[in-house]
C-alpha cells in the first residue's frame, strides 16, 4: 500500500477527539456494563430494532435503544434512576433480533445489577429473595395447595426445599456469602418501615 | 416395563406450589412415553432469572449451580417443565461449562457448603424431549393418546426462555431455534387430536418476566390482555403453554385484568403436560383442574 501523507500520523489527530464525553459521563460505567453483560453494547448503530420489537415500549416510555445509548455515552446517573430501567421483561426478542449481535436484554441486566449496588432497586425483587432465604421457594408452598396436593395421591410438600428443609442453611450460606439478605432486609426496611 | 430415559426432574416453584396438577401430569404422561422422572431433593427456586439476575448475577449463577449439582450427584441429566427454570438452569449450566473464570468464581462459593459443580449432565425441557424423535417424538405422543381431544381449537403460547435468546441455545432440531414462527408445538397439539390455531403476535411475551409483574402489575397485564384480544378473535376454546409463570400470568392474570381493565375473556389455560394428561385419560380431578383460576369446564365439555 502507497504511503498515505502524514499517516498514520494524521489519523490518529482525528481519532484522538472520538470519545467525546461530557462532564456526567464516565467511562467506566460503559466498561462495567460490557464485562457484566457479556455482550458489546458499543457496536450498537441505533437501528432501533430492539425497541422496535420491544413489548414493553407501546406501553410505557421505556425504549431499550435510549438505554444502549446511555451505555455507550457513559451516561451512568441518567441510565441507573430512570424508572424504565424497571420496565424490561427480559423477553430477548431484541436479542434475538439485533443486527449487531449484541444482547441488548443483557445490557439492561447489567445495568439493574450496577443500579442494586446503589440501592436502586424495586422493593419486589428483594422480597423474592427474602422468601427463597425462608423456604428455598421464590413462590413457596401454600394451604390451599397443600390440601390439592394430598387430594391428587401427592405428599402436601414436594420433595424441594419444603420436604428437606436440611437443604435451606446452604442456600442461606450462598445468599450470605454476596450479603444479598442482609441487604435487602435493609433496603426493605428503609421504604416500609 | 424399565423406563428408556431417567432423567431428575427439577420441579421449580410454581409447577408444584400452584399448579400441583402439571407436576403429576408431567410424571404419569412421561411414564407412558418410556421416561421416567426421578425426584430431585433438596432443589429450590432455580432461582427466578428476572428477580435475581436483575439483583446480582453472580448469585443466580451460584444458586442455580446449586440445583445443577444435586442432579450432577444422581449421575443424571435433568428435566424441567417450566421455560423460566429453563432460562436459569440450562443456561447457568452452558455458561459455567464455557467459562473457567465463572466456573472458578461459583466454585469457590460451592466450597463453602461442600459442593463443586463439575458440568457433566445436561438440562433438558419436557416439551423438546417429547418432540425430539430419538427420546419420545410426536408419533409417539399420538400413539399415546386414549381420549383424542377432537374439535379443541387451541392456540399455544411458547414463551421466551425455552428458545431465546437463540443464539445462545444450541438445540439439535433446527425447529427449536425458529423463534419468529415456530410450529413444533403445533404439531404436538395436533398429536392429542386438537386443532392448533394461530394467531396474531403468538412469540409475544406474556409480560409477567424480568420481575415486571411484581413491579408495574398493570404494565405486565396489558401485555397479556394484547394477547388475550388476539386469542379471542382467533376464537380458540384453550391455550396452552410450557411455562407455568406464564400460565399464571394468562390464568390468574384474566381475573386481575377484569378487575382493572374490565374485560372478561373466560380462556381457559393449560400446560401442555395438563393437556396430554386429558388425552391421555387422566380425569380433570387426576389434574386438580379447579385450581386454576379460570375455569376449564367449557373445555372440558367439549373433549370429554
Amino acid at each position: 500500500m502507497a504511503k498515505i501523507k502524514g499517516y498514520p500520523e494524521a489519523l490518529e489527530a482525528k481519532l484522538r477527539d472520538r470519545y467525546m464525553y461530557g462532564d456526567d459521563a464516565h467511562p467506566e460505567f460503559t466498561d462495567s456494563v460490557e464485562k457484566i453483560s457479556m455482550t458489546i453494547p458499543h457496536m450498537c448503530y441505533q437501528c432501533g430494532t430492539c425497541t422496535a420489537s420491544c413489548p414493553s415500549a407501546p406501553r410505557s416510555s421505556y425504549r431499550i435503544r435510549k438505554f444502549v445509548r446511555r451505555v455507550v455515552l457513559g451516561l451512568e446517573t441518567e441510565a441507573l434512576t430512570d424508572p424504565d430501567l424497571w420496565l424490561c421483561t427480559t423477553c430477548y426478542s431484541c436479542t434475538d433480533r439485533c443486527p449487531r449481535d449484541i444482547a441488548p436484554t443483557d445490557v439492561i441486566m447489567a445495568m439493574r445489577n450496577l443500579a442494586f449496588k446503589r440501592d436502586i432497586i424495586p422493593v419486589n425483587f428483594l422480597k423474592t429473595v427474602q422468601a427463597i432465604y425462608t423456604t428455598g421457594h421464590g413462590v413457596p408452598n401454600n394451604d390451599v395447595n397443600r390440601a390439592a396436593r394430598v387430594k391428587l395421591g401427592m405428599d402436601a410438600d414436594p420433595p424441594t426445599t419444603h420436604t428437606y428443609k436440611e437443604f435451606i442453611p446452604g442456600i442461606q450460606k450462598i445468599l450470605d456469602y454476596y450479603k444479598l439478605k442482609a441487604n435487602a432486609d435493609r433496603i426493605v426496611k428503609e421504604r416500609e418501615g | 416395563m424399565e423406563a428408556k430415559h431417567k432423567y431428575a426432574f427439577y420441579l421449580g416453584c410454581i409447577a408444584p406450589n400452584r399448579y400441583p396438577g402439571a407436576e403429576a401430569a408431567a410424571i404419569k404422561t412421561s411414564k407412558k412415553l418410556g421416561i421416567e422422572l426421578v425426584e430431585l431433593k433438596g432443589a429450590s427456586c432455580c432461582p427466578a432469572p428476572g428477580a435475581f439476575g436483575s439483583i446480582d448475577l453472580n448469585v443466580w449463577y451460584a444458586m442455580a449451580a446449586r440445583n445443577l449439582v444435586l442432579a450432577e450427584q444422581m449421575k443424571m441429566d435433568i428435566a424441567l417443565l417450566c421455560n423460566g427454570c429453563y432460562k436459569s438452569i440450562w443456561e447457568v449450566n452452558h455458561k459455567l461449562k464455557h467459562h473457567d473464570e465463572l466456573r472458578d468464581g461459583v466454585n469457590e462459593v460451592l466450597k463453602t457448603i461442600d459442593m463443586e459443580f463439575k458440568g457433566s449432565i445436561n438440562v433438558y425441557h419436557l416439551a423438546e424431549l417429547m418432540y425430539d424423535k430419538d427420546i419420545v417424538g410426536v408419533d409417539k405422543v399420538r400413539d399415546s393418546v386414549t381420549n383424542p381431544l377432537t374439535g379443541a381449537r387451541i392456540a399455544v403460547h411458547y414463551g421466551c426462555h425455552l428458545m431465546k435468546p437463540k443464539k445462545e441455545r444450541d438445540f439439535k432440531d433446527q425447529d427449536l431455534l425458529n423463534t419468529e414462527a415456530p410450529t413444533w408445538m403445533e404439531e404436538l397439539v395436533a398429536a392429542l387430536g386438537a386443532t392448533p390455531v394461530e394467531y396474531r403476535q403468538k412469540m409475544q411475551c406474556c409480560g409477567a418476566g424480568g420481575g415486571v409483574r411484581g413491579y408495574d402489575i398493570v404494565h405486565a397485564l396489558d401485555i397479556a390482555n394484547e394477547k388475550l384480544i388476539n386469542l379471542q378473535d382467533a376464537k380458540v376454546d384453550a391455550l396452552t403453554d410450557i411455562c407455568p409463570f406464564c400460565q399464571l400470568q394468562f390464568d390468574r392474570g384474566q381475573i386481575e385484568i377484569e378487575e382493572k381493565f374490565g374485560v372478561k375473556y373466560n380462556l381457559p389455560v393449560l400446560h401442555y403436560c395438563e393437556l396430554l394428561g386429558l388425552a391421555q385419560g387422566m380425569s380433570p380431578q387426576d389434574l386438580a383442574l379447579d385450581l386454576h383460576a379460570i375455569s376449564c369446564e367449557p373445555f372440558l365439555q367439549k373433549v370429554l
